[in-house]
């Protein structure tokens, strides 16, 4: 047990969360316990109303937990307050979301360096440059958003999320919005992050493809975790889901 | 259609109250003016008609009542009253005088005077014709009796028996206080003090021995006033009438009505400015709303409303809007209307208004909600337009909250040509014409259009300008203080619509504060120039008061002194209009004062004559050695042209007439002015203050004043009319800044996922207020730096505009424009309080998540 509080990047603990009160009372999460090793990329899936968002936003702080234990490495999440938050948010974890990923005020290159400026620190300079390297954006970083295709701007919003070499990077449905070429080229960046910068991801989707990316599947029914699957493909994925949704 | 309106306005209800806010503020001052001047002017009508309630004809001097100043009335001889009292009809008559009398207080300092008259006046044996009313004692029936105002007497604790010291324009004297009265219901007579003597007590204190102002008369029981009036008119001379008393009383009231009035007009030029800006405000809020609608009214044009159900829905919103703020402003301006009264009450002594109930007239009611309902209207018409030419297609985009709203036209720049150069042309000629109809109202639309282009043209220069303006902000607030610079170039059109309006108020706050500048260096240089008297006696406070010829005898005596020179004030009658004279004492006038006296001299006004200023003599064709023909007081008199004068600046008249000539024209010989000198190698402030000591007994209500607190005065006076209209202008201000507050809350509103994001990725709520702080800055500086840049540009116009009145130093107070700028920078910090506080408590999932 407690060596394993230490392994896990990231960690829910008998997480329960409410929403609403009396009748309206909603259990999106129920006594739910997972794991995330570090250096893994997990894709969490279920059907709408699973709580596989819920547990997302629990996880990266975004949200309050009802009652349970969250843990980001060993730093007891669910017991942090606003400040310790928004630290946490600046140096611990990245986000990638579906949409509306980027301040379209700022260029590329400024929305990458965003949580390190709001830090009051400077970026890394090697590491920027491989990071900018990798997701393959070299020629476009002073461009604002509005002048950057779909695929361009989430690549934009991964590199910021690795920027701060945070435990865990959280991307909720990072592909929705994409193409199948562009949200292919995202996937395989973050898998690239994975087995080459040692990052630990955690991803919400719909889409079997795209988390046949993953190294491992999270099945969520009723704010619990169901099942869960290794090494993962389209086809296997397709099939669990088609049986969750039965 | 009109479903959808109700529902947005349902939905859109704080941002839509504060739009409200900046009309209800308008018209509440607009109503508010209007509550004010009707209470005054009803008080007033009921004041006057009170006093003259029990006097059915008065017989007074006809000269002068063609004037419109109340105290032109010429005194009659008392043979008049024997004429009088042997007409048909009367059943008593009587002589009345009446003129300037203060109260000292038992500290010695003299009551009243800085508003309100002091009136002192006779109070006769038939109590009919006096308004008066006994509260305590008798009435004063017996040399060095009188009669004093129940406020004065409570407020300066005087009662019945009490000695009180009285000024007038003679030496000052004590009487014993035989009443107490009150006028009508009232304690004072609207704040004015009342000392009432005995007759021959009174027509010695205001120096009309053997004369009366006016003669009172009770007509016989039954008998026709109309018909009395007949017969006196038949009975007396040409030049002296007889009018019903209630006529009088009417015609006074029209006086003191007319300065309300203008008083009133001057107010409400003000709620004007509040209004305009207060459109502005409107405007940009609904440019926002329909921008932020774009995807629900397209969807409504997809689902098949017509371009013309769009923008009825988007007008009947204003309409309602505009209706709801007008009620509300309307009722706030009854409130804000029994304040001013308040103030008013206050300023006039704690006199007390009885009967003067809140008035509100129809009339007040229809201005507000046509001015209310109008501004809201004309300034949606444009956001409306727009919102009806949206197409389908609209609803079916995706980047509705970062498309600023349409480009910057072309359309727009003829605009912003076409209001400038409209706007300096009826500038131009308000300013600088000679005689231009409606010169007011020309500079005003000028005015108004220059602003007008200014806002619209601003837009252009947003960029670069919030770029400047931001540098600060981005070293000083880092990633915030960056962010706060782009948010607030982002959108030029907004940005410089929300600045333009604090830009209106601010313009005219740094116009008037270079012309006040100027004007005090102005008459700081005519003082040091043309102006060479050590020292000078006038009366005290604010009103144009006169003193009696023994003060200069008694300065004369004063050890030290050299010369006194003393002027005399008077108005005639010139090819139809009232002109100002002055009278200056001969002897010495050259050393205390350069008149520049180009033909003739000073000296030869010792043996009667006039000196003319060279504009007038020019325009009359007039040179040494004519004569003037000038309608005095007494009578018309032909005069000699002994010299012709250039430097009016200290001396602000035309016509300079000789001592003798004055003595001949009018009745009243009393200084307003003495110009002392002292003599070469004395202390001029030891002569000051063997002066004041000789004086402060018999005459308390004279100042003796040096150079430099001439000076002082002089510029104090500024700046207390400076002060005062900056105060006016703050209610402009303070809706510009209600505006910011707006602006930034729909921004804030629009960019709520944007917001979500940034505390994501790690903004803290401090820093999120600083930012939304920071851009709430720039606006509000951007607005600074337009409206200075605009004010100052007004200011010098109308300062070279002045040249001619005397105001040839332009000053740019540099160091105040300054305070303005910061001021205006702490102005946006409190704008931004709201807002900022909203966005950083932003719930971050709902942000994220919104879709």
């Amino acid at each position: 047990m407690a060596t394993g509080v230490k392994t896990a990047a990231s960690r829910a603990d008998g997480v329960v969360k409410v929403y609403g009160k009396d009748v309206t009372e909603v259990r999106a999460l129920d006594e739910i316990s997972v794991d995330f090793a570090p250096a893994t990329f997990t894709a969490i899936m279920g059907p709408s109303g699973s709580g596989k968002s819920s547990l997302l936003h629990c996880l990266a702080g975004l949200d309050r937990v009802t009652s349970g234990r969250v843990m980001l490495g060993d730093i007891e999440v669910s017991g942090l307050d606003e400040k310790g938050l928004t630290q946490l948010r600046r140096d611990k974890v990245g986000f990638i979301f579906q949409g509306f990923n980027l301040v379209p005020t700022l260029t590329a290159l400024e929305n990458i360096t965003l949580p390190m400026a709001l830090a009051g620190r400077k970026a890394d300079k090697e590491w920027l440059d491989a990071v900018v390297a990798t997701v393959g954006l070299g020629s476009r970083l002073h461009h604002r958003p509005n002048e950057l295709s779909g695929g361009e701007q989430q690549r934009v919003a991964a590199a910021r999320a690795m920027l701060s070499r945070p435990e865990v990077v959280f991307a909720d449905e990072p592909t929705g919005n994409l193409d199948s070429r562009s949200g292919a080229q995202l996937l395989e960046f973050l898998e690239q992050a994975v087995s080459e910068f040692d990052q630990t991801i955690v991803m919400v989707t719909h889409d079997p493809i795209a988390a046949s990316h993953a190294g491992r599947v999270v099945f969520m029914a009723d704010g619990k975790v169901v099942d869960e699957m290794a090494a993962p493909t389209a086809r296997k994925v397709l099939d669990r889901m088609k049986r969750l949704e039965a | 259609m009109w479903r959808a309106t109700v529902k947005g306005l349902i939905a859109h209800k704080l941002r839509l109250a504060l739009t409200a806010l900046s009309v209800v503020l308008g018209v509440s001052f607009v109503t508010g003016t209007y509550v004010l001047t009707d209470t005054l002017g009803a008080f007033f009508d009921g004041a006057f008609a009170e006093a003259t309630a029990g006097t059915d004809v008065l017989v007074q001097s006809a000269a002068g009542t063609d004037d419109d100043t109340p105290d032109a009335l010429e005194p009659v001889d008392e043979s008049v009253l024997t004429t009088v009292q042997g007409v048909d009809g009367v059943r008593v008559a009587e002589g009345m005088v009446g003129g300037f009398a203060q109260m000292v207080g038992r500290d010695g300092k003299p009551i009243g005077g800085q508003g309100p008259p002091t009136l002192g006046f006779s109070w006769g044996p038939t109590t009919e014709l006096y308004p008066l009313t006994i509260h305590a004692g008798t009435k004063p029936d017996a040399p060095g009796e009188v009669a004093i105002d129940a406020a004065t007497a409570r407020k300066q604790h005087f009662g019945v028996g009490d000695r009180i010291k009285i000024l007038f324009t003679g030496p000052a004297e004590e009487f014993t206080v035989s009443a107490i009265v009150g006028f009508g219901k009232s304690d004072n007579l609207g704040g004015a003090t009342i000392a009432a003597f005995t007759l021959a007590d009174a027509q010695r204190v205001v120096g009309q021995r053997g004369k009366y102002d006016q003669i009172g008369i009770v007509a016989d029981d039954g008998a026709s006033v109309d018909a009395l009036v007949q017969r006196l008119e038949g009975a007396l001379p040409d030049d002296i009438e007889a009018r019903r008393g209630e006529e009088v009383a009417a015609d006074e009231a029209d006086q003191i009505k007319g300065q309300i009035n203008f008083l009133g007009t001057a107010l409400r030029f003000f709620a004007g400015i509040a209004l305009f800006v207060g459109a502005f405000i409107i405007a940009n809020t609904f440019s926002i709303i329909v921008a932020q609608r774009t995807k629900e009214l397209a969807l409504l044009r997809a689902l098949g409303a017509s371009g013309r159900q769009v923008l009825g829905s988007v007008l009947g919103e204003a309409l309602a809007i505009g209706v709801a703020a007008s009620i509300a402003g309307i009722g706030l301006g009854l409130l804000v209307g029994a304040g001013l009264r308040a103030l008013f009450q206050t300023i006039a002594g704690g006199g007390n208004l009885p009967g003067a109930s809140i008035l509100l007239l129809p009339r007040t009611v229809v201005v507000g909600l046509v001015v209310g309902t109008g501004t809201t209207l004309v300034s949606a018409i444009a956001p409306a337009r727009r919102a009806s030419r949206l197409s389908p297609v609209a609803a079916m985009r995706e980047d509705w909250s970062t498309a600023g709203e349409a480009g910057l036209s072309v359309l727009r720049l003829v605009g912003v040509a076409v209001a400038l150069a409209a706007g300096g042309a009826l500038l131009g000629r308000g300013l600088f014409g000679s005689d231009v109809a409606l010169r007011f109202a020309i500079i005003g639309a000028g005015a108004l259009l220059v602003f007008v282009g200014v806002a619209l043209g601003s837009a252009l220069v947003t960029r670069p300008l919030t770029g400047v303006i931001g540098a600060p902000m981005a070293r000083i607030g880092g990633v915030a203080g960056r962010l706060a610079r782009q948010n607030a170039a982002r959108n030029p059109k907004r940005t410089a619509a929300t600045a333009a309006a604090l830009m209106v108020g601010l313009g005219m706050v740094s116009a008037i504060t270079v012309m006040g500048s100027s004007i005090k260096t102005s008459l700081n240089k005519v003082i040091d120039e043309a102006f060479s008297a050590d020292l000078t006696v006038t009366p005290k406070g604010n009103q144009e008061g006169v003193f009696s010829p023994e003060v200069a005898e008694r300065v004369r005596k004063v050890e030290g002194v050299d010369q006194v020179v003393s002027l005399r004030f008077g108005t005639f009658q010139a090819e139809g209009r009232r002109r100002f004279l002055i009278s200056p004492s001969e002897r010495g006038l050259a050393s205390v004062l350069d008149l520049d006296v180009q033909q003739g001299s000073v000296d030869a006004l010792a043996d009667g004559g006039v000196l003319l200023h060279e504009d007038i003599a020019g325009k009359r064709g007039l040179g040494v050695g004519d004569t003037l023909r000038m309608d005095l007081p007494t009578g018309p008199i032909d005069v000699n042209v002994d010299g012709i004068f250039r430097d009016r600046r200290v001396l602000d008249t035309s016509y300079l007439l000789s001592r003798r000539d004055y003595e001949r024209g009018f009745t009243e010989q009393n200084d307003g002015v003495l110009l002392v000198d002292v003599a070469e190698g004395r202390e001029v402030a030891a002569a000051g203050r063997q002066i004041t000591k000789g004086l402060e007994d018999d005459f308390p209500n004279v100042q003796v004043r040096d150079q430099e607190a001439f000076k002082e005065e002089a510029s104090a006076n500024v700046n207390q009319i400076l002060a005062l209209v900056s105060a006016l202008l703050l209610l402009a201000v303070i809706i510009a800044l209600l505006g910011i507050a707006n602006t930034l809350a729909l921004s804030i509103f629009e960019r709520t996922r944007e917001l979500g994001l940034l505390r994501a990725v790690g903004m803290s709520r401090r820093q999120t207020r600083r930012m939304v702080r920071a851009e709430s800055v720039i606006v509000a500086v951007l607005g600074a730096v337009l409206g200075i840049v605009v004010g100052v540009g007004f200011g010098i116009l109308i300062v070279r505009a002045l040249y001619d009145e005397g105001i040839r130093q332009l000053t740019v107070p540099a160091g105040q424009l300054v305070v303005l700028i910061v001021a205006a920078a702490v102005a946006g910090i409190l704008a931004a309080i709201f807002p900022a506080r909203r966005a950083a408590r932003l719930d971050i999932l709902q942000a994220i998540a919104s879709d």
